[in-house]
């Protein structure tokens, strides 16, 4: 199984969920169904192999931790498109993951040897962590795009046909809440591990502080976010809003710090 | 094909004055039928037609000018007769609902249903009139599933539920609070309800009024002086009172919505004067419409339901085309044809499983054919002698002449 048949799949059944906004038939959602499980089953087997051939799980750079969340992701939107009332919102993630795919598949190879320092317990507790809470962000990102555009229409009365079968605004905002509740607390926990695995192999402060400014900066923006939303009641569109800022903030801190920054962590070999 | 036809007497050839007193039965025209003729009439408070199979057209319009009590003449200038294909393509288009008032509506299809339960009572249809109407069916079902047309709400009610759903979904656990118990808040309310709506509270400055309206609905009637609480409280607002200034002011709302911790609510203002400060629509989570909005909505979906009536029209010339089909095989020649078609398939289909050649295979062939040209030779003789629709028919369902024979128990 390779990158560019996982990704094609996906774009197989990103463009079932796209039919499915215009034209409304059963058996073209369930087309799309079929090959999002089929996708997401590929993309399995594919990082199942990856580990295989090192033994470690894949997520040892940037492009492999970016494919880890587009896989997490994923498997969240699979469980949305076999419940009828959240089955289009593969119609937004899947462009979005397939265009992810596209762009990191050429620097998926294994980063040559895994230094010692990584092997810690503190180190795949933190990619973990912080890859989990990404997916979940991603997910609220692509919900809180799909709650605007559906908010704007039903305020002005403008609902088009191809939005007729987006989930109603509480059903978005319940999945925001929960989304953006649990990215926050393993980003949370990410952090912390990230600080014990640090401590623990003696980097200097240093050497983090422009990773660890950037993880505090998008930390901040998301703990606003959730603050409003629970106990300022900004549920709905503020909370989107703030989301799509937050998500936004996270991949641009992401990648100028990978990029243009390799040694941001002081390692040059981190997520 | 050229023997149905069928007369119309809608809104759009003659005013209600008219119209109500063209109401006829199929009864009506009992005298005029005989075994080999079929009628139906359709009756509804925008349209009154008939169609019939057989018939003397004249005699048809003079039996129907006179229980309308105009001339011949007269009923010519507010009606339509529409004959042969033309007929057909009719009455698929009343039962789709492309030549009601509100495009696309739903409620013909269930009149055209109960008209043709009359009839059947009353025994007036056979072959032909009953495989149109169950085509006509099975064609406002294509229409309704295959194009978007009765998808979008076309009535300020029906808009006001479609908005709630859409923000709330299911809306069999959400709360409605009416403002008023004028008749469009009792519309609104009722529509609300039939769709699931969870409960019920009726708010209105003569509470007299409020337990009458909360007793039709199956709702709770509540003092005005509760109005702040019960906005707290409630998802969907339809207010429709008779005040001359607004009753919910932004203040209120402000407050209200304070207290709501920001839960979303939906406001429907069908009042004039309007009954919401427009400024409401400022708070947050708050979805305000009043009855211009949602007009403009229902106009929208008016135009998007005119643009959808295409693809309609051409799935209604795709079902008459098939009828046709059906029509042409209904001729005793053309049945007679595919009964010796089917018996040559049948030979072959023997020959071939006998597993025989040369002289053995056409010896077999030759007797088997000779049998079963016996055997037909007394259905095409019966045939030649009565060649009537109703033994076309019985004769192409019983040797399964049409692959789709079903169909018309399919409806």
């Amino acid at each position: 199984m390779t990158i560019h048949a996982v990704l094609l799949l996906y774009l197989l059944s990103g463009t079932g969920f796209i039919a499915y906004l215009f034209w409304r038939r059963p058996a073209v959602i369930g087309a799309g169904r079929v090959l999002f499980a089929l996708s997401v089953a590929a993309h399995l087997v594919f990082i199942a192999s990856m580990a295989a051939d090192t033994g470690r799980l894949p997520v040892l750079s940037p492009a492999q931790g970016a494919n880890m969340t587009v896989f997490l992701a994923s498997l969240m939107f699979v469980f949305f498109a076999f419940r009828p009332s959240t089955a289009v919102l593969g119609a937004f993630f899947l462009p979005v993951a397939g265009f992810v795919l596209g762009l990191i598949a050429p620097s998926l190879a294994q980063p040559g040897a895994t230094p010692p320092i990584l092997l810690r317990i503190w180190y795949p507790l933190h990619t973990l962590s912080v890859i989990g809470g990404e997916a979940l962000f991603a997910v609220a990102f692509v919900v809180s795009g799909v709650y605007l555009i559906h908010d704007s229409g039903i305020r002005k009365g403008a609902i088009h046909s191809a939005a007729m079968s987006l989930p109603p605004l509480r059903v978005l905002d319940r999945i925001l809440a929960v989304t953006l509740s649990l990215g926050f607390v393993a980003i949370t926990a990410g952090m912390i591990f990230g600080a014990l695995w640090a401590s623990s192999m003696g980097v200097s402060f240093s050497h983090l502080a422009a990773k660890a400014a950037a993880g505090a900066l998008t930390w901040l923006v998301f703990a606003f976010s959730i603050h409003q939303r629970f106990a300022i009641r900004w549920e709905g569109r503020r909370t989107a809003l703030i989301t799509i800022i937050g998500f936004t903030l996270m991949v641009l801190l992401f990648i100028v710090l990978n990029l243009a920054y390799p040694n941001a962590h002081g390692l040059g070999l981190m997520t | 094909m050229n023997r149905i036809g069928c007369i119309t007497i809608s809104y759009k050839t003659a005013p209600v004055e008219i119209r109500e007193k063209a109401m006829v039965s199929p009864g009506d025209f009992q005298d005029l039928m005989s075994r080999e003729t079929e009628l139906f009439a359709l009756n509804t408070c925008n349209r009154t037609e008939v169609y019939w199979v057989g018939m003397d057209e004249g005699a048809v319009l003079a039996r129907l000018a006179e229980r309308s009590g105009m001339s011949v003449e007269e009923l010519g200038k507010v009606s339509r007769v529409h004959r042969g294909r033309d007929a057909l393509n009719h009455l698929f288009q009343v039962a789709s609902g492309l030549d009601s008032l509100v495009i696309g509506e739903a409620q013909i299809l269930g009149q055209v249903k109960e008209a043709y339960r009359t009839a059947l009572g009353d025994k007036t249809t056979s072959t032909f009139l009953d495989k149109a109407l169950h085509r006509s069916f099975r064609t406002a079902k294509r229409v309704r599933t295959e194009t978007d047309i009765g998808r979008y709400p076309v009535s300020v009610a029906s808009e006001a539920v479609e908005l709630a759903c859409r923000i709330f979904g299911d809306i069999a656990r959400s709360k409605v609070l009416v403002v008023g118990a004028g008749d469009m808040a009792n519309i609104a309310a009722a529509r609300l309800k039939d769709r699931g709506a969870g409960s019920l509270v009726i708010v209105n400055r003569t509470h007299s009024a409020a337990c009458t309206l909360a007793g039709e609905l199956g709702g709770v009637p509540r003092p005005f002086e509760a109005l702040r609480e019960e906005l707290v409280s409630c998802d969907i607002v339809v207010a429709s009172t008779g005040s001359p200034v607004p009753i919910i002011a932004k203040s209120l709302m402000d407050e209200v919505m304070k207290a709501r911790r920001n839960r979303p609510l939906i406001i429907i203002d069908i009042a004039v004067p309007r009954d919401v400060d427009p400024a409401v629509s400022k708070c947050y989570n708050c979805y305000l419409y009043d009855i211009d909005a949602l007009k403009s909505i229902v106009d929208r979906h008016l135009t998007d339901r005119q643009g959808q009536a295409e693809k309609a029209h051409a799935i209604i010339a795709q079902e008459v085309d098939l009828f046709e089909k059906w029509v042409h095989s209904l001729n005793a020649q053309a049945t007679i044809r595919d009964l010796f078609s089917l018996l040559d398939s049948y030979v072959q289909d023997e020959v071939k499983q006998g597993g025989l050649d040369g002289d053995e295979a056409a010896r077999l062939e030759q007797g088997m054919r000779t049998s079963l040209r016996r055997l037909i030779h007394r259905v095409v003789s019966f045939l030649k002698e009565h060649p009537s629709l109703a033994n076309i028919e019985h004769t192409r369902r019983i040797f399964q002449l049409d692959g789709n024979y079903q169909d018309r128990h399919k409806g």
